[in-house]
């Protein structure tokens, strides 16, 4: 089973007079510790791609499955709360909240559930070396430590898909390779990675390399023997997850 | 999951106000962001407050201010005979009849006190002057005495009113000559607050065996408020003069009422003037919250994209708008209370019992409730509009 898959999805927009087709029947499917880098041309799509995959848009038609249960047309409520239990979002800007410390930034997607998760995110911070930043404002950190900060974002409510835009593209060469190697850590322990991108870089770091032309997805499903890799070991952390999402799906 | 055994009702509501907590504190270090902007916008609110506050307790005092001064108009009936009928005095029969109208409970069971009156020259070691003497058996049920003391009956000696006992420089134990005999002075009334056709303050009360008339010039319906004086009044008409108009009633109770009325008026129309003030302070909240949405829009898309719910979204920027109406409420009332302290002090004639009243505590919450309730309908409607936003948009820029 995929962790998120779009099946023969388009998405027109209507602006001003006649409508834009950003994506045009676009299969695609990302597997369970699969790291996909999806490259293309400015205004081929890329952005529209990750909004439907990130459950921040809805396809216009076709279908989207998430750990295998259909997200297509969800309710605002419920795609929030998808997106808190399964996505996380790594952006090229780092988008952290500046009135924020590193660990309340971690922390963001679940500060208003019952809990305290500051532990957790400050174990995240520290498997990204910077448990030494836990209470530095975003101001107080470099650009590889806000993406870090981010990443540890992503990952506070163990995603099954981390959708990553343009994560290296605000960096230099090495701390987006460094940050690439996180991408590779964050994979091997079973999470999905999708990274929208214009740099080279990422698609060394990719299994897998899928092209977008005028919204038409060249490779976006895996061969069948590479879905079979991920195979059974990933899906015994799917179930894991899932049950613990059905538990934790409290008042909201 | 400890919230497993609780009842849906129970953890909904302690989620409830658990979502209130990390809104709040956020909210706050929302606001310390712009602080020059959240100070302005907190300060509009103080002065809308201040404005309601002081101008409510204005209104206020002026109205207690006037009560007092006018303080008994309205609790006397002064019932005399009806000469136009005939009617020279009022007789024990009257008083009877009188007493026996108003001896309901639903008027309140005023005091009814007949006067025997007379004119005298009445005259002391100094000074003499032209006074009105009264008879009267118990002055303690319509008189308050400043010095000496009212007996509960009035068997000798004199009760002089204040203004004749300023005159003639007496006091209880002197001695006063009142057509020609010798009384003794057992007690000065106090300055009268009253207006009515009997005026105590110009005026020496004597027992009633002092007179040797056949009837009473009038008798005194003393009640507790204005309102039962009233009724007292309508049921003196009723039943004493149901046959025949024997007696003529006296009374400003209805008068009372009208001024009182005009002080609620004026108390309105000057809370309605901190009103307005408070609207502006209203307006510049809206607007704060609306830049300050419009600045924070990619953030409030990320809070949405990484799975901030929108009613978490828009409790942060409601708790924002309530702390800046709070804060301003808070320093409006706190500045209220200093300037009407500022005032009583620096101003004599502001009798500091009516600013003391506990009604003025009344205009002081008033306005603290008000303050914080203009914060949160103005900054309803920007925070439903970035909570409401597409996180798509939000993050497009």
């Amino acid at each position: 089973m995929y962790s998120l898959e779009l099946r023969d999805v388009v998405k027109r927009y209507s602006s001003g007079g006649e409508p834009v087709v950003a994506l045009d029947h676009v299969d695609f499917a990302v597997s369970p510790g699969e790291f996909v880098a999806v490259v293309g041309p400015s205004g081929s799509g890329k952005s529209t791609l990750l909004n439907v995959l990130g459950l921040l848009d809805d396809p216009t038609d076709g279908q989207r499955l998430l750990n295998g249960t259909d997200v297509t047309n969800l309710s605002v409520a419920e795609r929030t709360t998808a997106r808190k239990e399964s996505i996380g979002f790594v952006f090229q800007d780092f988008h952290l909240l500046p009135t924020l410390s590193a660990v309340e930034n971690v922390a963001l997607p679940t500060a208003f559930d019952p809990g305290d998760a500051r532990d957790r995110a400050a174990s995240l911070l520290d498997r990204f070396g910077l448990g030494d930043r836990l209470d530095h404002g975003p101001s107080e950190l470099s650009g590889g430590q806000k993406q870090r900060v981010a990443i540890a974002r992503s990952l506070i409510n163990d995603p099954a898909v981390l959708l990553a835009d343009e994560p290296t593209g605000n960096l230099d060469t090495e701390t987006g390779s460094a940050i690439l190697a996180e991408f590779e850590r964050v994979k091997s322990e079973g999470v999905a990675v999708v990274a929208v991108t214009h740099d080279p870089l990422v698609e060394e770091y990719a299994d897998r390399v899928v092209e977008l032309t005028d919204g038409v997805v060249v490779g976006g499903v895996p061969a069948e023997a590479d879905a079979d890799v991920g195979g059974p070991g990933d899906d015994g952390v799917d179930d894991a997850r899932r049950i613990r999402r059905s538990t934790a799906s409290g008042d909201r | 999951m400890s919230d497993a055994g609780r009842s849906p009702r129970g953890a909904d509501r302690s989620g409830w106000v658990r979502g209130w907590r990390p809104a709040v504190s956020m909210a706050a270090r929302n606001l310390r962001r712009n602080r020059t902007r959240t100070v302005l916008a907190v300060l509009g609110v103080c002065i809308g407050v201040l404005a309601v506050a002081a101008l409510g307790i204005f209104g206020n005092v002026l109205a207690l201010g006037a009560d007092d001064a006018i303080g008994d108009i309205g609790t006397q009936v002064v019932v005399s005979p009806n000469a136009d009928a005939g009617v020279q005095s009022l007789s024990e029969a009257d008083v009877t009849a009188i007493r026996r109208a108003v001896d309901d409970p639903s008027v309140g069971d005023p005091a009814v006190v007949p006067l025997y009156s007379d004119n005298a020259v009445v005259a002391g070691q100094s000074a003499q002057t032209f006074a009105t003497v009264y008879g009267v058996s118990e002055p303690g049920l319509a008189f308050e005495a400043a010095e000496g003391e009212l007996p509960e009956r009035h068997r000798q000696g004199a009760i002089v009113g204040a203004g004749v006992a300023e005159e003639l420089a007496v006091e209880p134990g002197d001695t006063v000559e009142i057509a020609g005999s010798q009384v003794r002075v057992v007690a000065v009334l106090a300055e009268s607050q009253t207006f009515s056709p009997v005026a105590p303050d110009d005026a020496v009360f004597l027992p009633e065996s002092a007179f040797a008339a056949d009837g009473y010039a009038q008798a005194l319906v003393v009640s507790e408020s204005g309102a039962t004086a009233q009724a007292a009044a309508d049921a003196i008409r009723e039943d004493v003069n149901a046959r025949e108009e024997r007696v003529d009633l006296f009374e400003l109770a209805a008068v009372v009422d009208e001024i009182n009325g005009f002080f609620d008026l004026l108390s309105t129309f000057l809370l309605g003037l901190g009103g307005i003030s408070l609207v502006v302070a209203g307006v510049s909240i809206l607007n704060v919250m609306l830049m300050s949405t419009v600045e924070r829009r990619q953030e409030i898309g990320v809070m949405r994209a990484v799975g901030v719910t929108r009613r978490d979204v828009l409790r942060v920027l409601l708790a924002e708008a309530g702390l800046i109406g709070a804060a301003g409420a808070a320093a409006g009332t706190l500045l209220t209370v200093v300037l009407v302290a500022g005032l009583v002090a620096s101003t004599p004639a502001v009798d500091a019992s009516l600013v003391l009243d506990p009604t003025n505590g009344y205009y002081l919450l008033l306005a603290l409730a008000f303050g914080v309730g203009v914060g949160i309908v103005s900054g309803a409607y920007p925070a439903w509009k970035a909570a409401n936003e597409r996180p798509v948009e939000a993050l497009r820029s």
